[in-house]
């Protein structure tokens, strides 16, 4: 009796593993199916009804400008980790995709999100294309994933969308990707558009000198405008600080090359610029083709300058360890004479300098001249990713449907118009009981950083002069009277306006990276080795743990290693998509 | 296997004891089968199935072509591992970072372990114990920002301690050799706690008799250690070192992506931030696997060669 109850025992045991094993495993394949399912569902029944659209479109094209019965579109997101929520809403649900509901008749569905740190984001994606999983319809992807975006074209699940955009697009939108013809470049396949670019404010990554104004005035010099005036300044901030630092505490000129020499913040490559090149990038030559500017002879010269810095003590100590994120501390707690960024910073994050070092005032300065007159930066491309959309999507045009309205009333807000305060009230603005407008901390409940972000494309629509246009009014003395330029008052800092104006004034010094395809054969394979080979060749040299030489043999080793193969296939692609 | 004579003598008492056949002992025994049926199945799916991957390595594996799509390449990725100047260098700093890191992490917890046993108060032993456990349980993202500041040449904590002693400043991140030791040190601070916790178990196993007898003999404290203790430790200590040397090729990625930049490549980057780099980032799917591939096939080699070092020596089996 008793081995009989035993044996009853162990066999359901056994039955519920079983059992919850299968339903452990069945449940994977389900969840992520059907969202899918659901989309065809509600795709199919609203492609059948014609009746009910809100517009007076034609009635031929499947275009509205609300759709009734609504359209779903499926996605996927990668989230900033320092985005913010309130109400408990989440980037699956929250104020923008009921905002795209109600507005537009478009159901935003999520397939998944994660948390984009470390690249997660592209890893998620590339994997779940890997492993066959429903990939979202709709896909905006990073200036820096170009490789997958590549991959996602070749593997003929996202379509050409070039026809799409000049059949659906408005004139705001057409004529913003029209300021610069090349934006569509990266993502051409056989002469065919496969991507939407996701437009950025221009200039928005190049980048000019913030200098301690206070520092200069106390010690009577005026702005450095050449490597000699530069290097004085230099001195005199170190050895005879006004703010009363010993030369040990203070860095004089900050910069941090730990992951590249051609970067976003308290970035190097101006130094060579001085030297007639720029480094990690493709500049154009002389005769028309495209160089790499790591192997110009220029690179010796500003090597040699950065080695003299370090020893003098002029740049961090631990530059070569210092990230972008890193350098802005020492900036900060205002140690720093120096540092170079983009025309923002005065917002982010040298507005706490004075919070940290009363009387602190950073100033934008143009880039200074090397000793032939050369000063060089790296320009910014008017794009900051791209959109696909999947070949199998029922309706592309709603998404068209969805930039339309952006570029028409958000990406420069008419005064009156719907976003004529900010994008939602109750997250980036509200009013209180007297109809005054409140932003930033005095919205009630907090606000949230960028509502911006919950927009299917990163931060909704930009034309890509709008901000400069607006900080140029603003410079000239201009009371803020559009939504743009009040904007531009309220969130960015105070020096923002005069830094526009010196970017502008140094417009031709700019030089973008002119390889923008997607990386070639030969990259492929040996791309890294060369990479790590020189960012281990120019550190050494500049730590003088290499004699500056060692440059010679790097640009023999370089075009040994594969960069001359490189070179002549990045002219190939360059001759080919310039014609 | 083991439960089965218990449950089987019960009912089996009284009755004439039948023929083992195959089919009977599965009748008797269906019941243990099917409960490891749950854990063969997962290993079936997720540890054999996928081997089939390693096809990948011998192709130019583009996902949306699938394995039985893409171009075979034969062994070109594997040419391309031992071409590049590098690789013999990165396969070399991997051995030596993880080497090391297996000895000390060996020792410095044995030597730990006899020393904590020799402290009287139980409550500062335990206190102790579990303070060097903690460090255990940091992640290495909060490691590398907090080595970066105390390790600087520029206020770091430790160079103002050298320079207070008088020694002169050192790069620690900065200086390939220094970047090795930081590197290994930092790990053996991280994990000998965790380490420690087994040793402590073995030393609790052994015989009280037996340091009763020495102590009648007129063995002082320091030669009951070296008679007794250590000896007793050894066979434990043989089986901790022959389960890490699986881990010879496994030099610690997140620690080192961590911490190294480009003034300690040629001496710090390992084979896994070299996979990260070259598989993850750019996609090359078939060249990661290949070395995946590759760091089995020496895993395995080192494993076996353990095993049979154990054997003979600690008389310590699996099989």
């Amino acid at each position: 009796m008793k081995t009989k109850l035993q044996k009853a025992m162990f066999m359901t045991l056994c039955l519920i593993m079983v059992i919850s094993l299968f339903v452990a495993c069945s449940n994977r394949p389900n969840e992520p199916a059907s969202p899918t399912g659901g989309t065809t569902a509600t795709g199919g029944s609203s492609g059948g009804s014609t009746s009910g659209g809100s517009s007076g479109d034609q009635s031929g094209s499947p275009y509205r400008d609300k759709y009734d019965p609504p359209v779903t579109i499926t996605t996927a997101w990668g989230v900033d980790p320092a985005l913010t929520f309130k109400n408990g809403e989440t980037i699956e649900n929250n104020v923008a995709t009921r905002w795209a509901l109600e507005t537009l008749g478009i159901k935003i569905e999520s397939l998944w999100s994660v948390t984009d740190t470390n690249g997660a984001f592209a890893t998620k994606l590339r994997l779940a294309m890997t492993s066959g999983q429903p990939m979202p319809e709709v896909v905006t992807l990073g200036a820096g994933d170009t490789q997958l975006v590549h991959d996602l074209i070749d593997s003929g699940m996202y379509r050409e969308v070039g026809t799409l955009f000049d059949e659906y697009a408005n004139d705001i939108w057409k004529k913003a990707m029209n300021l610069d013809p090349n934006v569509w470049l990266p993502y051409m396949k056989d002469g065919q558009r496969y991507g939407i670019p996701v437009l950025d404010y221009a200039y928005n990554h190049d980048y000019l000198l913030w200098i301690r104004q206070d520092w200069l005035d106390a010690l009577g010099l005026k702005a450095p405008e050449t490597l000699e005036e530069l290097e004085a300044v230099m001195e005199a901030f170190k050895y005879n600080n006004p703010q009363g630092l010993s030369p040990d505490e203070v860095i004089p000129l900050d910069i941090g090359f730990k992951n590249s020499m051609n970067t976003w913040m308290s970035d190097p490559s101006w130094v060579f610029g001085m030297f007639g090149t720029l480094p990690e990038q493709w500049n154009l030559a002389a005769d028309g083709s495209l160089e790499y500017g790591s192997v110009h002879p220029g690179i010796k010269q500003g090597l040699a300058k950065l080695k003299e810095w370090l020893n003098k003590g002029y740049i961090p100590q631990e530059a070569a360890l210092w990230d972008e994120n890193k350098t802005a501390e020492p900036a900060v707690a205002g140690k720093v004479g120096i540092i170079p960024g983009p025309y923002w910073m005065s917002g982010w994050p040298l507005l706490d300098t004075a919070k940290n070092v009363e009387g602190a005032v950073w100033k934008p300065h143009k880039i200074p001249t090397g000793p032939d007159g050369t000063a060089m930066r790296h320009g910014t491309h008017f794009t900051n990713g791209v959109t696909l959309l999947h070949k199998d999507m029922k309706h592309p045009e709603a998404f068209f449907t969805y930039q339309n309205y952006l570029f028409e009333h958000l990406a420069d807000p008419p005064v009156g118009g719907v976003f004529e305060h900010g994008v939602f009230e109750g997250y980036d603005y509200a009013f209180d009981e007297n109809g005054n407008l409140l932003t930033g901390d005095d919205v009630p409940g907090g606000s949230v950083t960028a509502p911006l972000r919950y927009f299917l494309v990163r931060d909704g629509a930009r034309i890509p002069d709008a901000q400069m246009k607006a900080l140029l009014n603003l410079a000239t003395g201009k009371e803020p009277t559009t939504v743009r330029e009040k904007e531009v008052v309220l969130y960015y800092g105070p020096e923002t306006a005069n830094a526009a104006v010196v970017l502008l004034e140094q417009e031709e010094i700019s030089k973008k990276n002119m390889f923008v395809g997607a990386p070639t054969e030969t990259m492929k394979t040996k791309w890294d080795y060369l990479q790590k080979l020189e960012r281990e060749t120019f550190n050494a040299i500049i730590y003088g743990e290499k004699p500056l030489d060692a440059f010679d043999q790097f640009v023999k080793d370089w075009k040994a290693g594969g960069g001359d193969q490189i070179t002549k296939e990045v002219n190939d692609w360059y001759k080919k998509t310039t014609g | 296997m083991e439960l089965e004579p218990a449950l089987e003598s019960k009912p089996a008492t009284g009755q004439a004891l039948p023929r083992k056949t195959a089919r009977h002992y599965l009748r008797k025994t269906w019941i243990f089968h099917l409960m490891i049926l749950p854990s063969l199945i997962f290993l079936i799916i997720f540890n054999y199935i996928p081997m089939a991957g390693i096809v990948m390595s011998f192709q130019d594996f583009k996902p949306w072509l699938g394995i039985l799509g893409s171009d075979w390449i034969g062994l070109d990725n594997y040419r391309f591992l031992f071409e590049r100047k590098d690789s013999l260098q990165v396969i070399w700093n991997t051995l030596l970072i993880a080497g090391l890191k297996i000895i000390f992490n060996l020792l410095v917890p044995f030597t730990f372990a006899i020393f904590l046993n020799e402290i009287r108060i139980l409550v500062f032993k335990r206190i102790v114990q579990t303070f060097v456990y903690l460090p255990h349980f940091l992640s290495w993202v909060i490691l590398g920002g907090i080595l970066l500041d105390i390790l600087s040449t520029d206020g770091g904590i430790v160079n103002r301690m050298l320079a207070a002693l008088g020694l002169p400043q050192v790069f620690f991140l900065g200086n390939g050799n220094w970047f090795r030791v930081t590197v290994i040190v930092s790990d053996v601070w991280k994990e000998f706690g965790f380490g420690t916790i087994v040793f402590l178990a073995a030393l609790a196993n052994i015989n009280p008799t037996l340091y009763e007898a020495a102590e009648v003999d007129g063995a002082s404290r320091f030669k009951q250690t070296i008679y007794i203790t250590i000896p007793a430790m050894i066979p434990i200590a043989i089986v901790v070192g022959t389960l890490s040397l699986g881990n010879i090729l496994n030099a610690g990625f997140d620690q080192i992506f961590n911490l190294y930049n480009p003034l300690v490549y040629e001496k710090g980057d390992i084979i896994d931030t070299f996979v990260y780099r070259v598989g993850i980032l750019s996609g090359e799917f078939g060249f990661g696997t290949a070395i995946g591939l590759f760091k089995s096939v020496v895993s395995m080699i080192l494993i076996c060669l353990s095993y049979y070092i154990a054997y003979r020596w600690a008389n310590y089996r699996i099989f």
